[in-house]
């Protein structure tokens, strides 16, 4: 709203220029570094481009792409980050909510659990990744040991041994680096609502469960989306925790397809494959952020 | 909290009150026992590291694994041993390259940021969305160009091509933040500066930065954290201690099968400590900034 001021004002002639020149070192740095290794990366996927055969490297048009479908790891991969995205999406909404309505109330140690929830945040997804090892660990992991002191379990388990065990440990281990984030949002999305509709809400003698479902959550919706919009974004591209944590495995039950893609340029230096493989990411991460700009822009959140 | 209208006499159990404290309890230890193990871990002898049942509180503790980073061993030599005398190169290098991401981001940024909170100008709602858009692209679209480029100037395994990457990732977001701190100062501050006939630049210097400086340390350390805890770039741009930052000596610890977990946790939990520190330090402005990065676009 501040923007408003500026319509009372005298305008200099020389603002436009004035403005794209302030911008210029930031777009010249973004074009350099951004813009043109994009398009860079879309001619080299046309390529059929391996460091170790440079011999071999030529223009093959969208052979790289037609050979997705037929490419059973990389099917595979969309499935496990498809799922990977919608597990860790759930959970993380589901914990973020209930933790940022706790973080809205008054009460002793407020201030300290919101300091505690930024600690995930600040911790780096290879350390996550560590750190959840050892915890995972099949024979002196912290998991096993206090699961079995609460007599949860009776023997040590090898908790990421089973395709289906690695996948939900390490969906575990990347909801609680995420989680602050969301937090976050939902929380500032909280401190918008006026006290003055719970009050009234109250006079209506609505209970706590309506109070959330008429108040709370209308007003939410918007943070809520923008939450569901990012982080989808970012579990989408997980790459960090899982690369530590399993590497990929059990054969290929982690393998999202981040990790697919750094194994093809990283392992089997196939950069042409690799770059295909980056523009379907780019291509589907593309897709949620015109989702996400646009719903800033529906809400009037763009106040230039 | 007044939320009862008419409180009846009898005693009346505040189930509210429990249901808070309880929820309070579990979130906080579920934020903080993880951490708390990797830190205890990171203190004891392998041998109560790795015991079955485990000691929670290091029973005999040791700066062991710590001090193992500046005079390994000869039995770390054998076990891990690159990664552990790896460690404190890569910790010199994340701190300069996280350093000069957060001052060249500043720099560029600061421009950029000013134009929108303070001049009216055609195409500025279509940058702003570019920025943001930049913002949105994986770094794995750009990673294996990035490459291909660093490799022909000749600058892989060095620091500038991590500080180049690290600035487009950091950039918009800096650009974001920055505009929203810049529009909170009064306009009146320059307006003033400009009577006293000041130039444009001499009242940037002296009178508008210092007052948005807040706001400027708070995108300085958002941009050092994004450098500090970034890997797949680093990962494919770097190769030995010349370069190799802290998640990359990290990573190695993972994969080496014959790591000790307790060096290991060591490790992390010198990983972790500028960020967690910066973190809490400038817990209240980088709050605000996740919120104005996100929700209010």
């Amino acid at each position: 709203m501040a923007a408003l001021t500026g319509f009372a004002e005298r305008r200099p002639l020389g603002d436009n220029a004035k403005a794209w020149a302030l911008n210029a070192p930031a777009m010249v740095v973004i074009a350099l570094l951004v813009a043109y290794p994009i398009g860079y990366s879309f001619y080299v996927s046309l390529q059929k481009n391996n460091l170790k055969r440079p011999r071999a490297k030529r223009f093959i048009g969208f052979d790289n792409y037609t050979s997705l479908l037929s490419d059973h790891a990389f099917v595979n991969a969309l499935k496990v980050s498809a799922l990977f995205v919608v597990v860790v999406l759930g959970l993380t909404v589901v914990l973020a909510l209930i933790l940022a309505l706790v973080l809205n109330e008054r009460f002793r140690g407020r201030g300290l659990l919101l300091s505690l929830a930024l600690l995930p945040w600040a911790m780096p997804g290879v350390v996550n990744g560590l750190m959840w090892r050892t915890i995972f660990d099949a024979k002196t992991g912290a998991l096993n040991g206090l699961l079995q002191q609460l007599g949860l379990i009776d023997s040590y388990h090898a908790w990421l041994t089973s395709g289906t065990g690695a996948f939900l440990f390490t969906a575990l281990a990347q909801v609680w680096n995420t989680l602050p984030f969301s937090v976050i949002i939902l929380l500032a999305g909280l401190s918008t609502i006026p006290a003055e509709l719970y009050d009234a809400a109250t006079v209506d003698r609505a209970g706590a469960w309506r109070r959330f479902t008429e108040v709370t959550v209308p007003w939410l919706l918007h943070p809520l989306l923008i939450v569901l919009i990012l982080e989808t974004m970012n579990a989408f591209r997980a790459f960090d925790t899982i690369y530590v944590l399993t590497g990929g495995g059990p054969g290929d039950a982690t393998t999202t397809i981040a990790l697919l893609d750094v194994q093809t340029v990283l392992t089997f230096t196939d950069f042409g494959l690799g770059s295909a493989y980056a523009w379907v990411i780019t291509a589907i991460t593309l897709l949620i952020s015109v989702a996400y700009i646009g719903l800033l822009y529906r809400k009037g959140n763009f106040e230039v | 909290m007044s939320t009862a209208v008419n409180v009846p006499l009898r005693y009346r159990v505040p189930w509210k009150k429990i249901v808070l404290y309880v929820l309070a309890a579990g979130f906080a230890l579920y934020l903080v026992l993880p951490f708390y193990w990797i830190v205890a871990m990171s203190f004891m002898h392998e041998v109560d590291a790795i015991s079955v049942p485990p000691h929670w509180v290091p029973t005999h503790p040791t700066l062991e694994n710590y001090l193992g980073f500046v005079r390994p061993n000869a039995a770390q030599e054998l076990v891990g041993g690159r990664a552990v005398s790896e460690t404190p190169y890569s910790l010199r290098n994340s701190l300069v390259v996280a350093t000069a991401t957060a001052v060249l981001n500043l720099a560029l940024a600061t421009f950029a940021a000013y134009s929108f909170s303070r001049l009216k100008f055609r195409g500025s709602q279509v940058l702003l969305v570019l920025y943001l858009l930049t913002r949105m692209v994986p770094g794995i679209a750009i990673i294996i160009p990035f490459y291909l480029l660093m490799r022909s100037f000749g600058l892989l395994d060095t620091y500038l091509a991590l500080i180049l990457s690290y600035t487009t990732f950091a950039l918009p977001i800096t650009i974001w933040i920055l505009k929203d701190f810049f529009r909170s100062v009064p306009r009146e501050l320059e307006e003033a500066a400009r009577v006293d006939r000041c130039g444009w630049f001499r009242t940037m210097w002296t009178v508008f930065l210092p007052v948005a400086a807040p706001g400027l340390v708070a995108a300085a350390v958002f941009a050092f954290m994004t450098a500090w805890n970034e890997f797949m770039f680093a990962l494919f741009l770097t190769s030995t201690k010349a370069a190799k930052t802290i998640p990359v000596v990290a990573a190695n610890f993972a994969t080496d099968f014959n790591t000790q977990f307790t060096v290991m946790a060591a490790a992390g939990v010198l990983a972790v400590v500028p960020p967690l520190v910066l973190a809490l330090l400038f817990q209240r402005k980088l709050v605000q900034g996740m919120a104005a990065g996100s929700v209010k676009g």
